[in-house]
């Protein structure tokens, strides 16, 4: 991802869910318009609002950040969502995501939307699944030393 | 409108939901947003009434009406799996199918509601 961006948002907010459907609508307007393709927009924005719901209820710190970058030229669009986690919700972001990531991604959600059906500790884990076979979206996982995590979706 | 089972319509945040008969069936429909930091909270109980009531009134056939629904987070899928998964429970002579009815022109349900389908085979159809 070499080239600049031909434009891009972000925003930052204290970790509050009623922020998380503003932000969804804010980003589904500034993808609209940036490719000019509303299913993907729509997709998107789901996505985005996904991450945010996860980085809000399991947010450690105070502010929640995510950037949308649009590369028409490459049509390629992209939304980082960046958090402060802590040593166990680290641990298990990384056992989600190699689980996730691993073999046919509707395979992958069917299984996982079924394994939520029987949790008992009210979690879905269902946000990463989803958004890898809704949106046909490649996912990368960053953790710093001092567990900020930070989850890209990239969507050609 | 109302309904054989005598479940009461919700209202609640974003989101408004009412049980109908619709000849020998029942519908279920979502009007709004399902984005909601627990929809448990609200679908838990209701899916579980409406299949219970479904189950003793010997109703074979549930309407999941998503038409008017905007949004709907996942959470809120994994509520609608679990009431989806409660199929396989069934023993055969109690098992009732469920049409889901969806809306074209909303992207989310075009991607996301015929995954609901495999959940439990044969159990779930799509319109």
């Amino acid at each position: 991802m070499a080239k600049k961006p031909d434009g891009y948002i972000e925003l930052k907010f204290g970790p509050r869910w009623r922020y998380i459907a503003p932000a969804r609508l804010f980003i589904q307007s500034f993808v609209a318009i940036a490719i000019e393709d509303q299913n993907k927009a729509d997709g998107i924005a789901m996505a985005a609002s996904e991450l945010l719901e996860n980085a809000v209820k399991y947010a450690k710190g105070e502010e929640t950040s995510i950037i949308v970058q649009a590369f028409p030229e490459q049509n390629l669009i992209t939304c980082s969502v960046t958090n402060q986690g802590d040593a166990t919700s680290v641990k298990e972001l990384q056992t989600l995501y190699k689980k996730i990531m691993s073999g046919d991604p509707l395979e992958a959600y069917i299984a996982q939307m079924r394994e939520a059906a029987v949790r008992q500790d009210g979690k879905s884990q269902l946000g990463l699944a989803r958004i890898r076979y809704e949106v046909g979206a490649n996912i990368k996982l960053e953790i710093t030393p001092d567990y900020l995590i930070t989850i890209t979706i990239e969507v050609h | 409108m109302g309904n054989k089972l005598g479940i009461e319509p919700i209202a609640q945040e974003k989101i408004k939901i009412s049980v109908n008969d619709v000849g020998n069936a029942i519908e279920v429909s979502f009007v709004g947003d399902i984005d909601m930091e627990d929809p448990s909270v609200i679908l838990d109980p209701l899916f579980e009434k409406v299949h219970s009531g479904v189950v003793q009134n010997q109703i074979t056939e549930v309407l999941a009406n998503f038409k008017e629904l905007n949004f709907l987070n996942s959470s809120g899928i994994k509520a609608v799996a679990k009431w989806i998964m409660k199929l396989a429970m069934l023993p055969p002579d109690k098992k009732y199918s469920i049409r889901i009815q969806h809306n074209k022109a909303i992207t989310w349900q075009v991607t996301s509601l015929p995954t609901l389908t495999f959940l439990v085979p044969g159990a779930v159809k799509i319109e």
